[in-house]
């Protein structure tokens, strides 16, 4: 379902050395499948996840998702797969500060001219599961680092993809927190969903179906 | 309107750029239609003597002939003076009563009709207090006393605020100029006045005499008002030079904020030409915001506190707080432009910053 091959990354720093994040990655993850990307800082893994999910392009290599060569996508075929396909979990949350919880939420079905009262609804019911029903009207400053995770969960899940992708989902949040999270995962696994972590944290092992090692942009 | 700081800094800037300029268009219009309303009250031609390149008295003895050429309807000779009440100029018209003009009324009292009776404007009534049974003498002759018998408005405030008709016989006696009038208004039959005007070439051969029809009138006029016009718009391009890139800078007022949230909307599948219409709209609720507010505001300074300050620029004599009521007429097309003024200028402050943000990975967007 999602394949890389020959995948490479690299950045040109301010003395022009190259410098690569992801080297020769060709990897295959098949559908509703719980993947996990481990490995030091700076090892690539956050690279190689923006990657695969189209939020960052290749230097070199190729990525396929449902036999489709994304990195052949334009623009707008690239909003689309993100709108249709894909969630995003990160870990700083990336939530607008200016909007409040339900906002941040319903944010990505704007385009998709769902009507506010649909859009509220549709947010209710996910921060209700959550667990943050009583924060809808909360802006992301004043939640807890925990709860902006959670929201930020909410909004990769409003437009139910089959794909989810979790950077250190779990490291800005306390450990009651995370293991909420990793549930919560692995429900999502358990209805369909691809996952894909990438994170320093050991327990996501438990629950995966595969881990890839990562250092020095290699999957070792 | 997702940023209330940053839509409260462009809407400000826009106010404080429009609002002048709606106040001044107003003025200016209302000013061009009460001087194109009084020329058009006027005669269709006049008729004075010309000495050193300038307007000067016309005997009355040329009177009747001139009323006698083929096209002339009717002649009306007046006096326009100007002397001083107390500390305050005004303009005295002399002029039979049955030759004033139709847009002068009585709001109070009644015309003119004896010698020594004067009917004053609402304004200059109002700065000295006068009403109708009062009396006063002017600074030139101090011991003739005039009568207000009554207070009268025009169409045209600008020139009533400080005017005082009398009779022709009066004004004569108050400047010591018997047989002479400042002017002949002569009204015509349609399509004769180049015919009259070469009849008044055989009357007045050997005398110096100028004659001016309405649209040279029209032209004088206009031209004292673009005169004006032209300081405050001097004044008005420095301080707009100057509002323009307070509007850019004020629209790309937190870049790197929106630039972030370009970069989350794109990553949660929002197309770019999505993003770039969401920020037109807002852009364009700012735009319409501010220039309806500038427009409400244009209105009152101009309607409620009677262009305080700005009016000298189109008035001389108008002082920083006009004492007449100053003409106004707000009309749709400077709103209108005002409105796509302020978007464009919103648009060009964020449109292409943000669709750049939009056309990067979104990664890179996202990043602080």
């Amino acid at each position: 379902m999602i394949k890389t091959e020959g995948l490479c990354k690299w950045y040109r720093g301010h003395s022009s050395h190259k410098v690569s994040a992801v080297q020769d990655v060709t990897l295959s993850i098949v559908k509703n499948s719980f993947v996990v990307f481990k490995g030091p800082s700076g090892s690539g893994k956050t690279t190689l996840l923006n990657i695969i999910g189209t939020l960052d392009r290749p230097s070199a290599g190729e990525v396929f998702i449902n036999g489709n060569n994304v990195t052949r996508f334009s623009d707008i075929a690239l909003s689309g797969l993100r709108r249709e396909k894909i969630g995003f979990i990160f870990q700083d949350f990336y939530l607008i500060p200016n909007l409040s919880s339900w906002e941040n939420v319903s944010y990505p079905l704007v385009p998709l001219g769902i009507s506010a009262r649909n859009r509220y609804e549709t947010a209710k019911t996910l921060l209700e599961k959550m667990g943050l029903g009583d924060r809808l009207a909360h802006t992301p400053e004043e939640l807890s680092g925990g709860q902006q995770q959670r929201v930020a969960i909410a909004r990769a899940l409003v437009n139910r993809p089959g794909i989810i992708i979790a950077d250190e989902p779990t490291s800005n949040v306390d450990e009651e927190t995370g293991e909420h999270i990793r549930s919560l995962l692995k429900e999502l696994k358990d209805n369909g969903a691809t996952i894909l972590v990438a994170t320093h944290d050991a327990s996501f092992e438990k629950p995966a179906d595969v881990v890839f090692k990562m250092k020095n942009g290699m999957i070792g | 309107m997702r940023h209330r700081t940053k839509t409260a800094v462009v809407c400000l800037c826009i106010i404080a750029i429009l609002t002048p300029f709606l106040a001044a268009i107003a003025i200016s219009e209302g000013i061009r239609r009460q001087s194109m309303a009084s020329v058009e009250a006027g005669g269709d031609l006049y008729l004075t003597f010309d000495e050193f390149g300038r307007n000067t008295a016309i005997p009355l003895k040329y009177l009747d002939e001139v009323k006698k050429i083929y096209g002339v309807t009717k002649v009306i000779p007046r006096i326009i003076g100007r002397g001083y009440v107390q500390n305050k100029l005004a303009v005295i018209v002399g002029i039979d009563k049955e030759n004033l003009p139709k847009s002068v009324s009585c709001v109070s009292g009644r015309m003119f009709e004896q010698a020594g009776e004067v009917v004053v404007g609402i304004d200059l009534a109002r700065h000295f207090k006068l009403q109708p049974g009062d009396q006063f003498s002017m600074r030139c002759q101090q011991r003739k006393l005039f009568n207000v018998t009554g207070l009268f408005s025009a169409d045209a405030s600008i020139w009533s605020s400080s005017l005082l008709f009398m009779s022709f016989k009066d004004a004569a006696d108050l400047f010591g100029k018997q047989g002479v009038a400042t002017d002949f208004q002569i009204y015509s039959l349609p399509g004769h006045n180049s015919e009259i005007a070469s009849d008044l070439y055989g009357i007045f051969q050997n005398e110096p005499y100028r004659v001016q029809d309405k649209l040279m009138v029209e032209l004088y006029f206009k031209k004292g008002f673009m005169l004006k016009e032209g300081i405050f718009s001097a004044l008005y391009l420095v301080a707009f030079a100057l509002g323009i890139p307070a509007i850019l800078v004020a629209s790309g007022f937190g870049l790197s904020e929106r630039k972030r949230e370009i970069g989350i909307m794109k990553a949660t599948g929002w197309h770019t030409l999505e993003v770039l219409e969401l920020i037109s709209f807002e852009q364009l609720l700012i735009s319409l915001l501010g220039a309806t507010i500038a427009l409400l505001l244009s209105i009152t300074w101009v309607k409620y506190f009677n262009g305080v300050c700005i009016a000298q620029f189109f008035v001389a004599e108008a002082g920083m707080l006009p004492a007449f009521m100053l003409p106004s007429q707000f009309l749709p097309l400077p709103f209108f432009l005002s409105f796509f003024f302020s978007l464009l200028l919103t648009m060009v402050g964020s449109i292409y910053s943000s669709w750049r943000a939009s056309t990067e990975p979104p990664v890179a967007s996202m990043k602080l």
